[in-house]
């Protein structure tokens, strides 16, 4: 496996919150969810570590300095401006946003830009890690676990599951926090 | 020890479901059994597998298992290369390598139009291939892959242990059609038992006799080893979204009976219970490829049996490719010790070994390919000339919908229920039957979900077709935040699929040969040792296909009256493509690989006999699935441990104990 090269630029804490609460607006999910105040996987910054790689510093660090300046809008408004849904093509900006989000939701990185065919998703370009697949948000939106990765116990598949609001979701309206 | 007494009283070729069983139940015997195993051997621990598993790009069936020792992304297993089987030593089919050329391909076979046409700057419009005088659709994919490692393909079995029907089993002369197996159905049952336990069977015997209105009957005050395995909310819907739905047996009035369709739990082998120290499943959703925790079972637990009554010794890497015979004997199996340095450089070593009994039981086109490698590639046990013919699979058709609340799939074991009620009935005499596989994994395997959906919304596309442009026109929406969620959550939640599984024909022209040059004789493709590969052929007569039009029919009308609103789709052109009656369908492989040395009562049109003993060799037995006459309508694992069982009884009585 490609392991990530850590970017020459130096790497803030600061960065790597920014990169986190900027992840939750940008995925509907909580930034503690993310980024939890004592972090065992670490996923935060091996996301933000291995997107620089890919893309260099330069574009993550303007991505993330047009979030600093809206961050104090409500998470669905920037969501919507950093992802541009409502424009018709993205930027690359934008573009490397929906990596970001891919990232977070399938733990792979999808090369920006790049758009699948023949009836399935884009090849990614790695899986980033075991951790990365098993954290995935995407098996957190249909209430349930990652295939291979089951938390839950016999029979429950005969159940309702929880709802939604109990998978880590930011279900208010309040600014990914 | 002189070289005239051998130390083994059996060799076994492949350690997965058969060859294991046999040699447990040989080993108890007090006979040594030496297995030779072609690929690696069982990890340490299995996390080795889950890793592996993990980190592939795609979740392939054999992606946890390696070819060679190495995970994909190092040095011998490039990220976005596929192994080339020139270079392996026991180089296998792959999801992967379909419809390749035979340089990633280790089956050769004929290429789709597709995949001819893919450097074609300006390829002509796609085309399915053509039927011939016969209404046979030839020079298909065969689309099931299977392992060459410790273990064998069963490690990525889903479980499903359903028994056959009486009729399955005795087609001919019921139907007319097809074959009828040398075994009555009564002997089957008491191997099906043992079968059971060995395997941990979790079913109940109240839930499965509706079934007896095809026939599926039980000795009276029989129990499986488990209580049944719950059904999902996917079957729960599926269930009670069906009650009342009658299908016609044919679609043309040759059988206008009304069949009921209804849903009955999946008898699996998947502990509900801690058994035979391993633990309760707990619904990894992850059958296929691997389970994470050993609550399905899978070979690995019966070599371990094996291995504990301290007379089975196992040699991995240990490519047999010879099989001697003196007259009516087998007297000896040459075999390559394979290695291979961190180079990827493959060293071997040809060894030979005597026993009294040989056991092939590699896998039905492997026996195959080591029957017609055998005397210098002229073959051996095949006065028959059935070798390697009448190769089946079950073809599965995928149907897949959205049901119109959520049902929440992605949970449980990757199928716990089917509809078996349409598996029998007069229309066998003019279709195929099929069996009906309701999956617990929205659209996985339809579509590669949840990653085809997620990356629709996310970059604004409709690979998935449930993004289409709003209003019709225009491009389909880009999401991010809580949209996003709840517009994943909307459709992960009611995705579901059927799988529908054929009892397709056997016939004599889909077969398993060794690809020589027709003038030279010589290896037109080998493997990284050297051995002709195995070259396949294979085709659909409209029997089968008739079988996949009623599939269709039957699909849309349980999604129908759901409420579920379907999304399959055919495409043309591709691998598994083809077209019957104007309309394009596609099969995938279920993995169900039969019929390479039939069994029957007659050596001259068969290759062995019940108990999977050569007509021709004595003391050589042909094991596996590839002994089935017909694929019948139910997943094969467990009919053919049962048949294990009787062929280590017929060995050990062959051994004079």
């Amino acid at each position: 496996m490609t392991r990530a090269i850590p970017p020459s630029i130096p790497i803030l804490d600061s960065d790597i919150q920014d990169f986190a609460d900027m992840s939750a607006a940008l995925t509907g999910f909580q930034s503690s969810v993310l980024k939890p105040a004592l972090d065992p996987v670490g996923l935060a910054r091996e996301y933000y570590i291995f997107a620089v790689t890919q893309v260099g510093g330069t574009a993550m660090t303007t991505l993330l300095n047009a979030y600093r300046a809206i961050k104090a809008q409500t998470a669905r408004q920037i969501a919507d401006t950093l992802l541009e849904t409502s424009g018709s093509s993205p930027s690359p900006q934008a573009q490397l946003a929906q990596s970001i989000v891919a990232m977070w939701y399938l733990g792979a990185w999808y090369v920006p830009g790049v758009l699948g065919g023949g009836g399935f998703a884009p090849p990614p370009l790695q899986v980033i890690s075991s951790a990365a697949y098993t954290n995935g948000l995407v098996w957190r939106v249909m209430q349930s676990h990652p295939m291979g990765y089951s938390p839950f116990t016999f029979g429950y598949w005969s159940q309702v599951p929880a709802p939604l609001s109990s998978f880590g979701v930011n279900t208010g309206n309040g600014g990914g926090q | 020890m002189s070289a005239n007494t051998p130390k083994y009283d059996v060799v076994i070729v492949g350690a997965g479901v058969s060859g294991n069983l046999i040699a447990k139940e040989i080993g108890l015997a007090g006979k040594k059994v030496l297995i030779l195993e072609a690929g690696l051997p069982v990890p340490d621990s299995r996390e080795e597998y889950m890793e592996n598993f993990y980190l592939a790009l795609a979740k392939t069936p054999e992606s946890p298992y390696p070819a060679l020792a190495g995970r994909q992304g190092s040095q011998v297993n490039p990220v976005g290369e596929l192994p080339k089987p020139a270079t392996l030593p026991t180089p296998r089919a792959t999801v992967l390598s379909l419809g390749q050329s035979p340089e990633t391909s280790y089956l050769v076979q004929q290429e789709p139009f597709n995949e001819l046409h893919k450097n074609d700057p300006n390829p002509p419009p796609p085309q399915n291939p053509p039927t011939d005088e016969n209404g046979n659709v030839r020079g298909l994919q065969f689309s099931s892959t299977f392992e060459r490692n410790g273990g064998g393909t069963s490690w990525h079995w889903l479980g499903t242990s359903l028994r056959e029907l009486e009729n399955d089993i005795r087609l001919k002369t019921k139907y007319g059609h097809g074959e009828d197996w040398s075994l009555t159905y009564s002997e089957l049952q008491e191997l099906w038992a043992l079968a059971e336990k060995e395997i941990g069977v979790s079913a109940s015997v109240a839930q499965q006799e509706p079934l007896e209105v095809v026939g599926l009957k039980y000795p009276p005050g029989y129990q499986y080893p488990m209580q049944a395995i719950p059904m999902s909310m996917v079957d729960q819907a599926v269930s009670s979204g069906v009650a009342g739905l009658q299908v016609p047996g044919m679609l043309d009035g040759q059988d206008d009976t009304l069949y009921d369709v209804f849903v009955t739990p999946t008898p699996a082998g998947r502990n509900s219970e801690p058994y035979d120290d391993r633990r309760v499943c707990a619904g990894n959703t992850n059958c296929i490829p691997i389970c994470p925790i050993q609550a399905k079972w899978d070979p690995t637990v019966t070599l371990g049996k094996a291995l504990d009554t301290g007379n089975v010794t196992v040699s991995y890497q240990s490519v047999a490719y010879n099989v001697a015979i003196d007259g009516q004997s087998a007297t000896r199996v040459d075999y390559y010790e394979w290695s291979r340095d961190a180079g990827g450089n493959i060293s071997k070593v040809s060894k030979s070994v005597s026993a009294k009994v040989y056991v092939l039981a590699c896998h039905a086109i492997e026996n195959a390919k080591l029957l017609l490698l055998s005397n210098n590639w002229k073959g051996i046990a095949n006065t028959s000339d059935q070798v390697g013919r009448n190769l089946m699979d079950h073809p599965l058709y995928l149907t897949w919908a959205l049901a119109p609340q959520p049902i929440f799939g992605y949970r449980g074991p990757l199928a716990t229920s089917g509809i078996e009620s349409l598996r029998d009935g007069e229309f066998r005499k003019y279709r195929s039957s099929f069996r009906m596989e309701i999956g617990n994994e929205g659209w996985n395997f339809s579509k590669g979900d949840p990653y085809t959906t997620t990356m629709d919304f996310i970059q604004g596309t409709n690979n998935s077709n449930v993004n289409p442009p709003p209003g019709g026109s225009g491009q389909p929406v880009r999401l991010g935040g809580l949209k996003l969620v709840e517009q994943l959550n909307n459709i992960f939640t009611r995705q579901f699929r059927i799988g529908c599984m054929f009892d397709q024909s056997p016939l004599a022209e889909n077969r398993v040969t060794l690809d020589l040059d027709k003038e030279t004789g010589k290896p037109n493709h080998v493997d990284g040792l050297g051995l002709p590969r195995p070259k396949v052929e294979y085709g659909l007569d409209p029997y089968t296909m008739e079988g996949f039009r009623m599939a269709a029919y039957v699909c849309s009308k349980v999604y129908e009256r759901m409420g579920a609103m379907e999304f399959t789709t055919n495409g043309g052109g591709g691998v598994g493509d083809f077209t019957y009656k104007g309309v394009n369908y596609h099969y995938y492989g279920a993995g169900h690989v039969v019929g390479t040395h039939r069994m029957g009562d007659k050596p001259k049109a068969s290759v062995v006999d019940a108990s999977q003993r050569s007509h021709d060799v004595q003391n050589l037995w042909i094991v596996g699935s590839g002994s089935f006459p017909t694929v019948c309508t139910a997943n094969p694992t467990l009919t053919l441990m049962g048949l294990a069982f009787k062929s280590a009884k017929s060995i050990l009585a062959a051994l004079g104990s």
